[in-house]
């Protein structure tokens, strides 16, 4: 006989439940299985009222294990488990049965069924609450320092946003210079600055910090410990120095789509990448003009090495955004300087979203035409005494087919993921299926990744333009301090565990953990494996792969889930 | 095959500048056109700004047809003069074709 004493909540949940779960017949079912000591059915467990009974229940009847059968725990996990504690119940002897997502919603049109169902199911919520045991979260000490990873224009924000709310930041900056893409342009959209001026002022102010320390050519070698204590090493000009600090922004950038040799003629002299024809506006001071010509026609085609649905090999499927927008801002700035300057604008779609907008207005009425084709039938480039002849279907007039001559051949080109093996090997945060690295949740989630402590922003996470990096920058920087501030964080123990007697450290397990949890250590005699509690994520990946069967983890022990399958199997007769 | 010629657009403009760049396409000034003329100022004036002077001059009827009510132009989201526009290619028309 179980000697513990479990509480028992059936959730009517207004119906949603019990329309199709007859909760009183569930409760007749289960009141009498061992250990339990209150069965109850209540209309709303969620409700402050339902929530004071049991507590109430638990202080009175001296409950040490509790099961509300009611919705999704992604629903009401944590308010139960609130309930626990105000109880002065450990949470983790809270067991959550879903009789609503799984059960009473899924079965409508079988209530009898639906309600054998649910008997099963609380049955072996219980039988799981009769092994529950008290867990702690485990807390870790934070270090008020942060390393950011490339001094481009996100890098350097974050780590004067860090600064600012007095956390010492490192950067580590792989190349000589520091500023990244945007040092090296002229006027950008939508503030119409000059991107070397931002980088200036950035670092002028970067520089007046003492809590800021900027390591060029530097490259992270090596990382270990965990959220809010890591121990890196920066490899500085073939030098390794230590650092500690409590989290890592990576804001590595992009890499700008390299046209291949012939890609609408590119490789000739007059077809440009958009990044090499920003640099040409910059160059000229009164005219356009290209190797010391004058220009006098200028065609841009959008959406060179984007949205490609070729599905070969390399091949970006994605639209990267900000092009369309960088584009018609440098046809303004190009009609700045030579206004009779006729530009034509080859695009598949114009995504000028939001305010940008308005930058497809200013082009169109300084004159340059807008020509769309289709994927199907990209323009045809030829070149022709001293310039180049375009040939392409215009959609607008269904399909007139326009032979364009042009001085001048821009590529609107592609932001594509920064390859980077070696510190993506180190840093372990996964990619997308574009290449760029990967955020938890796009929308609430938006800078933190898998690997806590760890966090993204700017181009490094997917195509942006400079405003859009910098908003991400502070994002992080947010996410970073709210971190650190506290001193401390607590980590859930639901986390693997060894069975120190029966591992003989075959290693099995390291492969296994796409988190790095697990390492040596020595105990007695022998090694055995150790779980690192504060990187461990508690997958359970490497339970099954253990030969012992030494591996489990807590909360869902092997124990439990079989205690769970018997009282279904005992239920079912 | 036919050939851009950017340059065409100055022989049409008479005085002020000819507008139809903003145009997105929307195709409400067919929708409300008295004549059931389609075509303005999505096609005919696309042929114009990229100096289909060929395109232009075959729908020349058309340009005659239009009432210069001003019903599309009144109802264009892009702010297109509709009507002025149409009046200067009849005005560029007079002069090419009839020798006014």
């Amino acid at each position: 006989m179980s000697d513990r004493r479990i509480g028992v909540y059936i959730c009517y949940c207004g119906g949603n439940i019990s329309d199709y779960v007859d909760c009183d017949r569930v409760r007749d079912a289960i009141e009498h299985d061992e250990g339990v000591v209150v069965a109850k059915t209540t209309m709303f467990a969620c409700s402050d009222a339902a929530q004071q009974e049991i507590i109430d229940d638990i202080k009175e009847q001296k409950l040490d294990a509790m099961v509300v059968a009611s919705c999704s725990p992604t629903l009401h996990l944590f308010t139960f488990r609130g309930v626990a504690e105000r109880a002065k119940l450990n949470p983790y002897l809270y067991v959550q049965v879903n009789l609503r997502e799984q059960c009473s919603w899924a079965h409508t049109d079988v209530p009898a069924l639906a309600t054998d169902k649910a008997v099963y199911m609380v049955k072996a919520g219980i039988a799981k609450a009769r092994l529950t045991v008290p867990l702690d979260k485990t807390r870790i000490d934070t270090v008020p320092r942060s390393l950011v990873i490339g001094a481009g224009i996100s890098g350097l924000r974050a780590a004067l946003g860090l600064s600012d709310l007095g956390i010492s930041v490192f950067v580590a900056e792989k190349t000589e210079k520091i500023g990244g893409w945007v040092a090296d342009m002229g006027r950008m959209y939508p503030h119409d600055r000059r991107g070397n001026e931002l980088i200036a002022d950035l670092v002028e102010e970067v520089q007046k910090r003492d809590n800021i320390q900027i390591y060029t050519q530097a490259e992270l070698a090596e990382k270990s410990g965990s959220v809010g204590d890591f121990n890196v090493k920066l490899n500085v000009k073939c030098e390794l120095i230590p650092l500690n600090v409590g989290s890592i922004i990576v804001t590595t950038g992009f890499h700008s789509y390299q046209p291949a040799d012939g890609e609408f003629a590119y490789g000739a002299e007059g077809v440009l990448t958009l990044p090499e024809f920003k640099q040409l506006l910059d160059q000229c001071e009164d005219e356009l003009s290209y190797q010391g010509k004058a220009v006098s026609k200028v065609s841009y085609i959008y959406c060179v090495g984007s949205r490609d649905a070729s599905g070969a090999e390399g091949a970006n499927a994605y639209c990267s955004r900000y092009c369309c927008n960088a584009a018609m801002h440098a046809s303004s700035v190009a009609h700045d300087l030579s206004p009779k300057l006729h530009q034509f604008h080859l695009y598949r779609d114009t995504r000028s979203y939001g305010k940008y907008e308005l930058l497809y207005q200013k082009a169109r009425r300084q004159g340059a035409l807008f020509i769309k084709f289709n994927a199907d039938a990209p323009p045809q480039v030829e070149k022709s005494n001293g310039g180049f002849r375009i040939l392409v279907k215009d959609v607008l007039t269904y399909g007139e087919e326009l032979d364009i001559d042009s001085d001048l051949i821009v590529l609107v080109t592609a932001m594509e993921p920064r390859p980077n093996q070696a510190l993506n090997d180190i840093i372990k945060v996964p990619l997308g299926l574009d290449g760029f690295f990967k955020e938890i949740h796009p929308k609430l989630r938006p800078v933190e990744t898998v690997i806590d402590g760890v966090f993204i922003a700017g181009a490094a996470q997917a195509p942006r333009n400079s405003a859009e990096s910098v908003a991400s920058a502070l994002a992080a920087t947010a996410k970073s301090a709210a971190l650190l501030k506290k001193g401390y964080v607590e980590l859930e123990p639901l986390i693997a565990e060894v069975d120190p007697d029966a591992c003989s450290w075959c290693d099995q397990c390291v492969a296994s953990c796409p988190y790095s949890a697990i390492s040596k250590k020595n105990f007695g005699e022998k090694e055995i494996a150790e779980i690192n509690a504060a990187v461990c994520k508690g997958c359970g990946c490497c339970v099954p792969d253990c030969p012992q069967g030494a591996l489990g983890v807590k909360g869902y022990t092997d124990g439990q889930i079989k205690a769970m399958i018997d009282a279904m199997e005992v239920a079912n007769g | 095959m036919a050939k851009v010629n950017p340059d065409f657009i100055k022989k049409v403009t008479a005085s002020k500048q000819f507008n139809a760049s903003e145009c997105m396409n929307c195709g409400v000034c067919g929708a409300v056109c008295p004549m059931e003329i389609e075509l303005l100022p999505r096609k005919l004036f696309r042929y114009a700004l990229l100096g289909l002077e060929d395109k232009v001059l075959e729908h020349t009827p058309v340009i005659y047809q239009c009432l210069l009510c001003k019903m599309c132009e009144a109802n264009c989201t892009a702010d297109v003069h509709i009507a002025e526009n149409v009046r200067f290619l009849r005005t560029y028309i007079s002069k090419k074709v009839y020798q006014l």
